[in-house]
């Protein structure tokens, strides 16, 4: 299990418009509702326009000044997209753990053979791939891969699921009881892949 | 989020937002800016749910945004204007002299930096400039400091009746956190319109400016005795010693929480402007060596090294820090020689940037192909475009290629009419709608009197500020009204659609126009995708 009495840091990576921003804030509301000190920093701006995406989240026991995870630092990286898992490489801790989406965003023209990519992310350790795709189509859902990846990485974080819980249903709350139910599900059944 | 609630989570942008609300702040004016929109749209949302009068509203520019909130403090309200760097040298005429002005009620300009130019033209440093005003300036480095700071600056600013500058960076700017509100919100307050002894004092012509600067420059000592109050000196008889402030401060904070050796240096906290000069001189004695971890240009490190009596100052003067660029943990550790945690292995694949791209969809892409096309029908297969600051700058990759400039607000329209002046044909130039109001009007005056030149301004007009998120313009369907007013005729305006459907009407409507040795205004007008998925247009104009 991960030490947590010292600074844990985490990325969520991603492609503009994918959710990163999302899920990096319901990490952040996680750790402080389970009582941690955290900080997060994102980078807005062009982000909408397909660009790469990065959040950095940083909590601790005692009050965190620095919101930026810098190399061999962070220990959990959950990339919505294959090519975005290995963005960040140099930046994970030998002993970090990476949960990768399967579904690539192709929005350039020199976006590797998608083959490799999964090749060059097997061959390193701590690394879970989640298909996003098959399990937006188990869940008939097809927003479900957030969440699922979210709910996967659940199982390297200090937090209860009351509190996953409550800030799912906080994050969702003005989308109706439906929607909640829906990122609950998924959430869950990613959690589920790892317990297997 | 409920305004009762004490303890919130919120960006940095959003604790000043807070700060500004909680110390009854009235008015709040702006143009939207990365990093600094979100201090805007963090008090405009909190005001559409209070009832007490406050006023949040975009403003063309950042000039009129200041002189709107200095018009508030005259009747004597707290007011806010908040501006990235670079929006502050379009306010610099107001801000240099409003501190000989002075204020009203209290008045605070947010203005967040962006060094490593995320999405800036340049990375200037505010912090001379309110050096340049002899202004106070606040610089947290958390979002709770960026709240408290806020609260504070209002305070300063009614003691020593001068506006005061609290200074952000993107990292801060963009930082989530959780901050603690004080008990009670403030409601805005009137102090009342300048009384009878003090109302010739706002009168900057020289007889009385030159008072007023005198008095300015008087208030020094007055500065100095607020500002020590934040910045902390202390002296544990080590031998080498650290100047921080903002995020230099924040992420030697943190190693310190890595590396309990740190604790052990001499420290010298700066969190606010002027410095007293006794405070360094005495730091400097106690140290043999300092690191000096500040973000942007070296401010203090140049005053350090100034004073420094020969002693080894580390910073970017000497290339123990990278000479531009944000500072991050790693950067400090390199300096201070700190052994780096091991990382994993680079991807053995090669992987490839992904830059911001236009939309799928975008009518900015339709203008750009049109455009391309008309000019190579007429012979021009290697134009020169004059370029302007929206999404259409980034017309500038490939398969356009199309921006060849890109320098300031509106510089587009000045250089595109300069150029055709000294003969460049067709000269062109591409601006959208918002950032035409925020700097490019002013010029098509100019324009318009110039009869024979072939200058050609394209105004990609989708009705909004897309690239900072997508917040209203301060008009909309007026370009053509503008135009004949200035002078131009019908036959020199044209309002094109950038469709794909519509392209090869539009190459030969431009082929045309391309050619005519006269001022041409084009008007490429169509929505943006992203405004109109999120129903925007709707919000904003159909109240």
């Amino acid at each position: 299990m991960n030490d947590f009495n010292k600074p844990f840091g985490v990325i969520v990576a991603g492609v503009g418009g994918q959710g990163a921003i999302t899920v990096a804030q319901l990490i952040l509301g996680a750790c402080w509702r389970s009582g941690f000190y955290a900080l997060q920093s994102e980078i807005h701006g062009m982000s909408q326009r397909g660009g790469a995406v990065s959040a950095n989240i940083v909590f601790d026991q005692v009050p965190v000044t620095s919101p930026v995870v810098t190399s061999g630092e962070a220990n959990l990286l959950i990339s919505m997209e294959p090519l975005e898992a290995l963005r960040y490489l140099p930046l994970m801790a030998m002993d970090a753990k990476i949960i990768s989406a399967t579904v690539p965003v192709v929005n350039i023209d020199n976006y590797p053979e998608l083959s490799s990519i999964f090749d060059n992310l097997k061959k390193i350790t701590g690394v879970t791939i989640v298909d996003t795709d098959d399990c937006a189509k188990k869940l008939n859902y097809k927003h479900a891969g957030n969440m699922c990846l979210l709910g996967a990485s659940s199982k390297f974080l200090p937090i209860s699921d009351e509190v996953w819980k409550r800030v799912i249903e906080e994050r969702f709350k003005s989308k109706g009881d439906q929607i909640i139910e829906q990122n609950w599900s998924a959430f869950e059944f990613g959690k589920k892949l790892l317990e297997k | 989020m409920k305004i009762s609630e004490r303890e919130i989570m919120v960006l940095g942008d959003e604790a000043v937002s807070w700060g500004a609300i909680d110390s009854g702040m009235k008015s709040v004016y702006a143009y939207p800016g990365t990093p600094s929109t979100e201090i805007f749209e963090g008090i405009e949302h909190i005001v559409s749910s209070l009832d007490d009068g406050r006023i949040a509203k975009w403003t063309a520019n950042e000039k009129v945004a200041y002189e709107m909130a200095l018009g508030t403090s005259y009747t004597g309200h707290r007011a806010l204007v908040c501006m990235k760097h670079v929006g502050l040298n379009v306010a610099m005429d107001a801000f240099m002299n409003s501190a000989l002005t002075g204020i009203r009620g209290g008045f605070v300009v947010a203005v967040a930096d962006d060094p490593s130019m995320h999405s800036s033209q340049n990375e200037q440093d505010s912090r001379y400039l309110a050096d340049f005003a002899h202004l106070p300036c606040l610089e947290p480095s958390t979002p709770q400091e960026a709240y408290d700071y806020t609260c504070q600056a209002f305070e300063i600013s009614e003691i020593l009746g001068v506006p005061v500058m609290v200074r952000l960076v993107t990292r801060l700017s963009h930082s989530r956190g959780v901050i603690t509100r004080k008990e009670n919100m403030n409601l805005p307050e009137c102090l009342g319109i300048p009384p009878e002894d003090t109302k010739n004092d706002w009168v900057l012509i020289p007889s009385i400016a030159k008072r007023r600067y005198r008095q300015l420059r008087e208030k020094l000592p007055k500065m100095l005795t607020v500002s020590a109050q934040y910045n902390k000196t202390s002296i544990s008889g080590h031998r080498l010693g650290v100047v921080t402030c903002g995020m230099g401060r924040a992420y030697f904070n943190q190693l310190c929480r890595e590396y309990p050796a740190l604790k052990e240096y001499n420290r010298l906290d700066v969190c606010s402007y002027p410095l007293s000069l006794t405070d360094i001189r005495k730091f400097i004695k106690s140290c043999e060596e300092i690191y000096v971890f500040e973000e942007n240009y070296p401010y203090l490190e140049d005053k350090i090294r100034d004073m420094g009596q020969g002693k080894r100052v580390y910073g970017r003067r000497d290339k123990s820090l990278p000479m531009d660029g944000e500072l991050n943990p790693i950067i400090l550790k390199k300096c201070m020689e700190l052994p780096l945690a091991e990382s994993k292995k680079e991807s053995e694949v090669v992987v490839p940037a992904r830059p911001p791209r236009l939309c799928d969809g975008c009518g900015h892409r339709d203008a750009f192909n049109s455009m391309k096309d008309a000019l190579k029908n007429i012979g021009v297969d290697e134009p020169r475009i004059f370029g302007d600051i929206g999404c259409y700058t980034l017309g500038v990759m490939p398969p356009f290629d199309m921006i060849n400039t890109c320098v300031e607000m509106g510089a587009s329209v000045g250089m595109t009419l300069g150029a055709a002046e000294a003969g460049l044909e067709p000269s062109i130039g591409v601006i959208g709608d918002s950032t035409f109001f925020h700097s490019g009007l002013p010029t098509l005056i100019s324009m318009a009197k110039s009869k024979t030149a072939n200058a050609n301004l394209v105004i990609v007009d989708n009705k909004i500020t897309g690239m900072t998120g997508q917040q209203p313009t301060v008009a909309i369907d007026i370009f053509e009204d503008i135009a004949r007013s200035f002078g131009f005729s019908e036959e020199q305006i044209h309002v094109l659609k950038p469709l794909p459907q519509k392209h090869e009407e539009n190459v030969k409507y431009l082929e045309n126009v391309f050619s005519q040795k006269r001022p041409d205004i084009i008007i490429f007008r169509r929505e943006c995708v992203q405004a109109l998925r999120k129903k925007l247009y709707q919000k904003y104009y159909q109240k």
